[in-house]
C-alpha cells in the first residue's frame, strides 16, 4: 500500500483545506448539514456523517455516509429511513468503489474523427449540445433522452427540460423492470402499478421466482421483512416455498423448493386456485366473484397443472390448503418467461383468493419500480435510430448497449446518429460508442431526491467535494438550457436550487408548523421525508375473470437446454461488475469470484459429456457465447442459469473481459401483454470445447464431511431443546482469563443468515482488506475477515445450502495465542484476541492451528490503484507484507464508543458499539455486544436454547455463540 | 586394516586432501551455481513476498518446514555415532564418525537457515531470542517455536564443540605438514596440540564430556522439533507418539545420508581399507532397526486414527491415504519402512549398489514423510470449507535445491580440507608400532 506519511498528509492536507474553504472551487460553494455535528466543527480524526440515499438499484434506501477529512470512507444504512432500516446490500456497501473507482472519466471527452477520444471542456461540451438542440427544435421527435429509473425532482427536471428544448422522446430504462407485475395489477384491479409486499405480515410466504432477497424489487427491504417473519416465536416461524426452475439464493433461504417448468409458475398458481375454490378455502370471496373465478380456473384442476408444471398434484393441493390457511399468505411473482404476465396475475388472483390483497399485498403505496418504460419502448427507439429519424440522443446513467439484448443492434444504431451524448461516469459500452461525454458526478457527489415508493422522499446529498471535473445532469441540463436562451421556461440557476423549489412545495403541502429551513435542515439530517400513505382498497376488474392463460414460448431447438438468465445477485444488471469489492464477493451459492458460469444439472453434463469447468459453447438461435461449465442441482433437468453482470467488454480494468452476457442470446420480441422483456425465453444448444476453465472458488468441499460446523434443529423439536450438555470442566495449566470489564461477544442466528455477503463488503470497506483477484483467490489468499460459508446438506438434485459467517471465534482458549512465539497474538482484558501487526514476524502457525482457519496472510505487498486509496479507514492500519492479520471485531468501533462513553462520563450503552458486518446484516442475524452485561441483547440471545459453538469439543471457548437453523421442510396442508 | 602401520594411516587419509583436480572443481562449481540459485530464489521471494511459494490458505506451512525437519533429522546420525556409540565403545564407528558428523555440523546449518528463510518477515529473526529490549518485549515460551530455537542452537553448538574437539590430534597432523596459510588454519583448528600425556587426559576427558553432553540431546532435539506438531490441535499433527516416531526417523534419515555420502567418499579417495564393508554393514543393521521403529510408529498413527473414533482425525488419514497427496505418501510408506527391510539379505546390505539405492530412497521417502505429516495435516483440517492445496512453485523447489547445495557446498570443502577418517581412533584400533615411526599422535 503507498499511504506513506506524506500521502497521509497530503491528504490531511486537501481535507483540511476542503472543510476551510467549504468547498471553493470549480464547484459553487454549497452548505452541506452533517448528521451529527454542525458544519464549522470538522475535526481531523473525527467522522462526519451524511444522510444520502443508495443509488446502486432503483430500492432507494437510505444511506449514511461516513466521511473523514473531507473523504467518504464507509457507508451505512440510514437507521430513520423506512425502505432499509440501516441495513446495506453488499451492492451498497461497495458503492464507494464507484466514487473511487480508477476507471472513472474524469473530465468531458468528445470522440474524434478518427474514433479516438480526447479531453473537451465543459464549456465547448455543453455549446456543442446547445447548438444541436437549438437545430433540433421545432422537429418533433428528434430527439431521445434515455435515462435509468430516476424519480422525485430530477425526474420532473428532466420532463420539464425536454419541453423547453423542443420536445423528444423520453425513457426510464432499467433491464431488470417489472412490467408483468405492472400490468398484472391493471388487468386484475385496473391499478397499473407495483403495490407494497409486506413479507414481514406473512404466515407463509410462496415466491413465483421472485428473488427477493437479491435483485426483486427492494431486496434490503424484503430482507429485513423476511428475517422479521422468520423470527421464532412460541413454537411457530413464517414459512417459505420457492417455486421455480432454478435454486436462487432466495430458493435457498427457502423451505421447500418446488422445481416447476419453466414459464408454469402461473399454472401451478391457477391450480392452486382451483383447489382453494373446490375445497372451499376461499370464504372473504363474494358471491358472484367466486362463480366468475372458477369459470376462470375451470381447466386447471391440480392434476392437470401439475402435470404442467412438471410435479405431483397432491403437491398442488398441499399448497392450496396450506396457502388458504395460513392468514395472511402472501404470494411473489417474477414474470420473466413470454407469459410472464400471465404468471404474474395468476399469483395475484391466487393472492385475492386468499384474501392478502389490503393486507400482504397493499396498493396505496406502490413502488416507483412500477413507472419504467417499458421495454418496448426502447426497442421502437432502437428502430428509429435504425431509420434515421432520431438525431440526438441523450444516454444518462444506462447502459443498453450490454443490457439490451440487442446490445450489439443498439451499438451500431447509435452510429447512424449524429450526435450521441452520454453523461456516463465510467467508459461503459454504450458511453464508448457515443461522441461526447459529459461525466455526471456519481450519486455520493451530487444532490438528487429520491422516491422509492409513494410517500418516501429520500434526499440524497453531496458527501463530499467532487473528484473530478464531473457535473451532475441536473446543472448540465440547466447550463444547456441558459445557452439556448431558455431562462423564462427554466428559471433556476442549478440543480440544488431546483431541488430545494421543489421541497417548498413539499414544505406548503406539510402545514407550515416550521420555517423551511428548518424544515429542510431537518429533512437533510434525517435522510428525507418520510409520511405513511393511506391504504388504497382495489375491487377485481371483472375483465379479469375471462382473462385466457397462455402458455411460454421459447425460441430455440426443443432438444435444447432452456436458459435462464438471471440478474446476479452481485452485479445487478452488470452496472456494479467494476467493484473490486464485489467481484472478489463469492458467490453465495457456488462460492465463485471473479467470473460467471452456466449452471448444468448434473444429468443433463452426464448426458451430454460435460465435466466441472470446462468450457462450454452455448447456442441460442440469436448467437453463440462459451461460458465455463459449473454442475449443480440447483437447476432443473433440462435448464442451465447464467447470471447477468459479467462479460463486459468495456467497463474499466475490474470488468472487462470477465465471462459473458448471455443476454444476446435472448430473442428480442417484447412480450405482447406487458411489453416487458422476457428473460427466459429460448433454448440452448450446448457443445463441448474440450478446453478448460478455471473457476475460482473461496469453498475447500462443499459438504458437511460430519463436522457438525453448521447445526440445525428441525421446528418441531425446537420447544423440546434443552440447556446444551455442558462438557465436562478440563484441567487448565494456566488460570482463566479475567476480563474486569468488558467482554465482547456476539452472537449469529443461522436461522436469520440469508447468506447474502453484505457483511463481507463492509468489513472489506471498514477494514481496509486487500482485494488479491482471481488468481490469488484461486490459491486460497482471499484476505476476507468474515466469510459466509456455504455447505451443502441435500441430495444431488435437491440442494440444502446452508449458510454460516465465520469470522475469528475471539477464543478464550485461544490456539493461536500460545503457538505464536513473539506474543504478536494475545488475549486482552476484554476478551478480544488481539493481533500486534508490528510485532508480527510471520511464522504463519498461528494460522496452521486455528480451527476455524479465519486468520489471513498477507502474502504481497497490497495495492489500492488509485484513488482506491481515498477510501482508507484512517482508523485501521494498512497491514504490510509478511504480516499475519484477522477479525478485531472491529476494535477502532470498540475503542471509539467507549471513548466517546467516557467523555460523557457514563458506561457504555449496549448497542452502541456494532462491527461493520452486524451494522449492515440486513436480517439482524449478527449481533455485538458485551457479555459482562447480563441485559445486553448478546447476553439474552446467548442463552437461547438453540445456541451452539463451533468446534466446541476443541476446548476453545469462543466468544462467538451460533444460534442454530430450524429447518421446517414442505409445508403440509 | 590390523597389518597397517601408522604412518601409512597418516599417508592414505591425508592423500584425500591434496590439491583437488578438475573433476572436483566441477562439481564444486556446479554446485556452486545450484546454491546461487537458490539464494536468488530466496532474494525473490523476500523481495515479493511469501506469495510466490505455493502456500495458501490452509497449509501455510510446506516446503519451507519440511526442509527444516528433514535437515534436522539428518543431522542427528552423527551425534548417534559419535556420542552414543562411543560412550557403548562400539569399535566400528572409528572409521566412519568423522563424516557423519560433518554431515551433523552441515545438516543442522542447512536445518538453521530454514526458520529464517520461512518467516513473513526474515528481517526480524532476531525477534525470536529472549533478548534485553528497552521496550520489555519477550518471546512467548508457551509456543514450541521457542523450545525450537533452543533446542537447535544447543545442539548447534555442542555438535560443533564435539565436532572440532575431535579434530584436534588430527589437525595437528595435518598442521606438521602444510605450509602457508593451511599451516595457520590447522594450528588454530589444533590449538597447540603437543601429544603430551597431559593433553591427552584433558583430552580424553573432554571428549566423553562431551560424548555425555550431546548424547541426550540425540532425543531431545527432534522431540522438541517433533513438538513443533504435536503441541498444535491439528488434526494428524496433535499425537503423543510424535517424538519417538520424529527421532526414530531423524536416526534412520541420517544413517541413510551418512550411507550415500560415505559409499563415494571410500570410492574416490580410495579409503576401502578403513571404510570397510563392514562399517557399512553396521549402518545397515542399525537401519534395519530404525526402518522397523518408523514402521511401528505409521502402524500405530494408522491405529489410533481409526480407534479415536475421532472424525477429522480419521477423515483426515484416509486423504493422506487417498488423496492429492497420496503419492509422497505410499512412497514414504515404501521407501521408509518397506524397502530398508532389505537388509535382513546379508547379500544385499553387503553389496555397494544395493547400499547406495536403498539409502538414496530411505532419504527420499524422509522428506516425503515430513511433507505428508505437514502439508496432509493442514490441507483437510477442522472445517471443510477452508480446506486447500498445496502446489510447489518453482521458488519453493528452487529454494529446496538450494538447501541441498548449501550442504554439499560444506561437505566438499570438509572432504578437501579436514581429515575425512579420524586419524588418531584408527591408529588406536591398530597394534601400537614397535619402533618409533616418526609420526606423531
Amino acid at each position: 500500500m503507498e499511504v506513506n506519511r506524506r500521502d497521509f498528509l497530503k491528504i490531511i492536507g486537501i481535507g483540511g483545506a476542503t472543510a476551510a474553504m467549504a468547498g471553493c472551487g470549480a464547484q459553487p460553494p454549497e452548505s452541506l448539514i452533517p448528521y451529527v455535528v454542525p458544519p464549522e466543527e470538522i475535526i481531523p480524526g473525527e467522522a462526519t456523517w451524511y444522510a444520502t440515499v443508495c443509488r446502486e438499484c432503483p430500492a432507494g434506501c437510505g444511506m449514511l455516509v461516513k466521511t473523514m477529512e473531507g473523504r467518504a470512507i464507509k457507508v451505512e444504512g440510514n437507521p430513520d429511513h423506512p425502505v432499509n432500516r440501516g441495513r446495506l446490500c453488499a451492492r451498497g456497501q461497495a458503492s464507494l468503489q464507484g466514487l473511487y473507482n480508477p476507471d472513472r472519466i474524469r473530465q468531458p471527452l468528445r470522440k474524434g474523427t478518427d474514433g479516438s477520444w480526447g479531453p473537451t471542456s465543459w464549456e465547448e461540451g455543453e455549446k456543442a449540445l446547445a447548438a444541436r438542440l437549438a437545430e433540433l427544435k421545432g422537429r418533433r421527435g428528434r430527439v431521445a433522452l434515455v435515462t435509468p429509473l430516476v424519480t422525485g425532482s430530477l425526474d420532473r427536471l428532466i420532463d420539464e427540460w425536454l419541453r423547453a428544448v423542443g420536445g423528444g422522446s423520453r425513457l426510464r430504462y432499467e433491464a431488470v423492470s417489472h412490467e408483468p407485475l405492472r400490468e398484472a395489477n391493471r388487468l386484475a384491479f385496473g391499478v397499473a402499478a407495483v403495490p407494497f409486499y409486506d413479507l414481514e405480515q406473512a404466515e407463509l410466504i410462496l415466491s413465483f421466482g421472485a428473488d427477493f432477497l437479491e435483485t426483486w424489487l427492494s431486496p434490503v427491504e424484503h430482507a429485513r421483512q423476511f428475517g422479521a417473519m422468520r423470527t421464532y416465536r412460541d413454537g411457530r416461524m413464517g414459512r417459505f416455498t420457492y417455486i421455480g426452475p432454478r435454486l436462487s439464493l432466495t430458493g435457498a433461504n427457502a423451505d421447500e423448493w418446488i422445481a416447476v417448468r419453466p414459464g408454469t409458475e402461473g399454472v401451478l398458481a391457477l391450480g392452486m386456485i382451483h383447489a382453494i375454490l373446490a375445497e372451499g378455502l376461499a370464504t372473504a370471496l363474494p358471491a358472484s366473484e367466486e362463480a366468475a373465478l372458477r369459470r376462470l380456473v375451470e381447466g386447471w384442476t391440480p392434476a392437470e397443472t401439475a402435470e404442467q408444471a412438471g410435479i405431483s398434484p397432491d403437491k398442488v393441493r398441499v399448497l392450496a390448503r396450506a396457502f388458504a390457511r395460513s392468514r395472511p399468505s402472501l404470494a411473489v411473482a417474477d414474470g420473466k418467461t413470454s407469459n410472464g404476465t400471465d404468471i404474474c396475475l395468476a399469483t395475484t388472483l391466487l393472492n385475492y383468493v386468499a384474501g392478502n390483497v389490503g393486507r400482504t399485498v397493499r396498493f396505496g403505496p406502490t413502488a416507483a419500480a412500477g413507472r419504467t418504460s417499458p421495454y418496448r419502448e426502447m426497442r421502437t427507439l432502437l428502430q428509429s435510430m435504425e431509420k434515421g429519424e432520431v438525431s440526438l440522443v441523450l444516454l444518462a446513467g444506462v447502459n443498453p448497449a450490454f443490457t439490451l439484448p440487442e446490445g450489439e443492434r443498439f451499438r451500431k444504431a447509435l452510429e447512424k446518429v449524429p450526435l450521441v451524448v452520454s453523461f456516463a461516469s465510467f467508459p461503459d459500452e454504450t458511453a464508448m460508442a457515443s461522441h461526447l461525454i459529459l461525466p455526471d458526478h456519481t450519486f455520493l457527489e451530487g444532490w438528487s431526491d429520491i422516491e422509492p415508493w409513494d410517500g418516501i422522499q429520500g434526499l440524497q446529498q453531496p458527501t463530499m467535494r467532487p473528484l473530478y471535473e464531473t457535473k451532475a445532469l441536473g446543472d448540465v441540463l440547466l447550463s444547456v438550457a441558459r445557452r439556448m436562451g431558455l431562462e423564462q421556461q427554466l428559471p433556476w440557476e442549478d440543480f440544488p436550487a431546483y431541488l430545494k423549489d421543489q421541497w417548498k412545495g413539499l414544505h406548503r403541502h406539510s402545514g407550515p408548523a416550521e420555517d423551511f429551513e428548518t424544515f429542510w435542515a431537518r429533512a437533510l439530517q434525517q435522510g428525507g421525508l418520510f409520511r405513511s400513505v393511506p391504504l388504497r382498497p382495489v375491487r377485481p376488474n371483472p375483465e379479469v375473470f375471462r382473462h385466457r392463460f397462455e402458455a411460454p414460448r421459447f425460441a430455440g431447438e426443443s432438444e435444447g437446454l432452456t436458459l435462464i438468465p438471471y440478474p446476479s445477485p452481485i452485479f445487478y444488471d452488470g452496472r456494479t461488475a467494476n467493484r473490486p469489492w464485489l467481484q472478489e464477493l463469492p458467490d453465495a451459492l457456488t462460492q465463485i469470484v471473479w467470473d460467471n458460469w452456466i449452471d448444468m444439472h448434473p444429468a443433463d453434463a452426464k448426458r451430454l459429456g460435460v465435466s466441472e469447468g470446462e468450457l462450454l459453447r452455448v447456442q441460442s438461435p440469436l448467437g453463440t457465447l462459451e461460458l465455463p461449465a459449473h454442475l449443480s442441482g440447483g437447476v432443473r433437468l433440462g435448464t442451465a442459469a447464467v447470471a447477468v453482470g459479467q462479460g463486459h467488454s468495456a467497463f474499466g480494468r475490474y470488468a472487462e473481459g470477465r465471462g459473458a452476457n448471455p443476454l444476446p442470446l435472448l430473442p428480442a420480441e417484447p412480450e405482447t401483454a406487458s411489453g416487458g422483456q422476457p428473460w427466459i425465453a429460448t433454448r440452448v444448444l450446448v457443445t463441448r470445447t474440450g478446453r478448460r476453465h478455471l473457476l475460482a472458488s473461496t469453498t475447500g468441499s462443499d459438504r458437511p464431511h460430519d463436522r457438525g460446523i453448521i447445526q440445525t434443529v428441525p421446528l418441531a423439536e425446537v420447544q423440546r431443546l434443552r440447556e446444551p450438555e455442558k462438557h465436562p470442566h478440563l484441567l487448565q495449566m494456566y488460570p482463566e482469563h479475567s476480563h474486569p470489564k468488558h467482554r465482547w461477544g456476539m452472537t449469529i442466528d443461522l436461522n436469520a443468515c440469508i447468506g447474502c455477503g453484505a457483511c463481507v463488503t463492509a468489513c472489506y470497506a471498514e477494514n481496509n482488506i486487500p482485494v488479491m483477484g482471481k488468481v490469488q483467490v484461486a490459491k486460497g489468499r482471499e484476505m476476507s475477515w468474515i466469510r459466509v460459508q456455504r455447505v451443502d446438506e441435500g441430495a444431488p438434485d435437491y440442494p440444502e445450502h446452508r449458510f454460516l459467517p465465520m469470522l475469528c471465534q475471539q477464543c478464550d482458549n485461544a490456539p493461536c495465542e500460545s503457538v505464536c512465539p513473539v506474543y504478536a497474538t494475545y488475549h486482552n482484558q476484554e476478551g478480544l484476541n488481539v493481533q500486534v501487526y508490528n510485532r508480527c514476524v510471520g511464522t504463519r502457525y498461528c494460522s496452521n492451528n486455528c480451527p476455524y482457519k479465519v486468520r489471513r496472510f498477507n502474502w504481497f505487498m497490497a495495492e489500492w490503484p488509485e484513488p482506491l486509496h481515498l477510501q482508507l479507514n484512517p482508523d485501521v492500519t494498512v497491514r504490510s507484507m509478511g504480516v499475519m492479520e484477522k477479525c478485531t471485531f472491529c476494535v477502532q468501533r470498540i475503542q471509539g464508543g467507549k471513548l466517546q462513553a467516557k467523555v460523557e462520563g457514563r458506561a457504555v450503552r449496549d448497542g452502541e458499539i456494532v462491527p461493520a458486518c452486524a451494522q449492515t446484516c440486513p436480517t439482524r442475524a449478527i449481533v455485538f455486544g458485551d457479555l459482562k452485561d447480563l441485559d445486553s441483547e448478546v447476553s439474552r440471545r446467548s442463552k437461547d436454547p438453540r445456541r451452539y459453538r463451533v468446534l466446541e469439543y476443541l476446548n476453545t471457548q469462543p466468544a462467538i455463540t451460533y444460534l442454530k437453523k430450524i429447518t421446517a421442510g414442505p409445508v403440509e396442508g | 586394516m590390523s597389518n597397517l602401520t601408522y604412518s601409512q594411516v597418516d599417508r592414505d587419509i591425508l592423500q584425500a586432501m591434496k590439491a583437488p583436480g578438475w573433476r572436483y572443481y566441477v562439481v564444486f562449481f556446479a554446485n556452486l551455481l545450484v546454491l546461487l540459485w537458490g539464494i536468488f530464489a530466496w532474494q525473490y521471494t523476500v523481495q515479493r513476498g511469501l506469495g510466490v511459494w505455493g502456500l495458501t490458505h490452509p497449509v501455510m506451512w510446506a516446503m519451507d518446514i519440511t526442509n527444516f525437519v528433514f535437515w534436522v533429522g539428518i543431522a542427528h546420525s552423527g551425534t548417534l555415532i559419535s556420542a552414543i556409540l562411543y560412550l557403548f565403545r562400539v569399535r566400528w564407528r572409528a572409521s566412519v564418525y568423522r563424516t557423519a558428523e560433518a554431515v551433523t555440523v552441515f545438516a543442522l546449518l542447512t536445518a538453521g537457515l530454514f526458520p529464517l528463510i520461512h518467516l513473513g518477515r526474515p528481517w526480524f529473526f532476531y525477534w525470536l531470542l529472549p533478548y534485553p529490549q528497552v521496550g520489555g518485549l519477550w518471546v512467548n515460551f508457551r509456543s514450541p517455536l521457542i523450545w525450537d530455537v533452543f533446542a537447535v542452537m544447543t545442539y548447534m553448538i555442542i555438535s560443533v564443540l564435539f565436532f572440532f574437539t575431535g579434530l584436534v590430534p588430527d589437525v595437528a597432523v595435518v598442521r606438521n605438514r602444510t605450509t602457508g596459510w593451511r599451516h595457520h588454519l590447522y594450528a588454530f583448528l589444533a590449538q597447540g596440540w603437543q601429544g603430551t600425556d597431559r593433553q591427552w587426559r584433558h583430552y580424553k576427558a573432554a571428549y566423553l564430556f562431551l560424548a555425555a553432553l550431546a548424547t541426550p540431546l540425540v532425543v531431545s532435539v527432534h522431540s522438541v522439533v517433533s513438538w513443533d506438531f504435536a503441541q498444535s490441535i491439528v488434526a494428524g499433527w496433535h499425537s503423543t507418539i510424535f517424538a519417538p516416531y520424529f527421532v526414530a526417523g531423524a536416526i534412520h534419515s541420517g544413517l541413510a545420508m551418512v550411507i550415500t555420502l560415505l559409499i563415494p567418499l571410500r570410492r574416490i579417495f580410495r579409503l576401502d581399507t578403513y571404510l570397510t564393508q563392514t562399517h557399512l554393514e553396521n549402518l545397515a543393521k542399525l537401519i534395519i532397526l530404525t526402518g522397523l521403529i518408523v514402521g511401528y510408529a505409521y502402524v500405530v498413527e494408522t491405529y489410533i486414527a481409526w480407534y479415536s473414533n475421532n472424525v477429522p482425525e480419521w477423515q483426515r488419514f484416509v486423504y493422506q491415504v487417498t488423496g492429492e497427496y497420496a503419492v509422497p505418501f505410499w512412497i514414504m510408506i515404501l521407501f521408509n519402512s518397506l524397502v530398508p527391510l532389505l537388509f535382513f539379505v546379508k547379500r544385499i546390505r553387503t553389496s555397494t549398489p544395493w547400499l547406495l539405492g536403498i539409502s538414496i530412497l530411505i532419504n527420499i521417502g524422509m522428506w516425503c514423510e515430513r511433507f505428508v505429516i505437514i502439508v496432509t495435516g493442514l490441507a483437510h483440517e477442522y472445517d471443510p470449507y477452508s480446506w486447500g492445496l498445496f502446489i510447489p512453485t518453482w521458488v519453493d523447489i528452487s529454494i529446496t535445491l538450494g538447501a541441498f547445495a548449501w550442504f554439499f557446498f560444506w561437505f566438499l570443502l570438509f572432504a578437501k580440507l579436514l581429515p575425512v577418517i579420524s586419524i588418531v581412533e584408527v591408529k588406536e584400533e591398530l597394534p601400537p608400532p614397535m619402533k618409533s615411526t616418526g609420526s606423531e599422535a
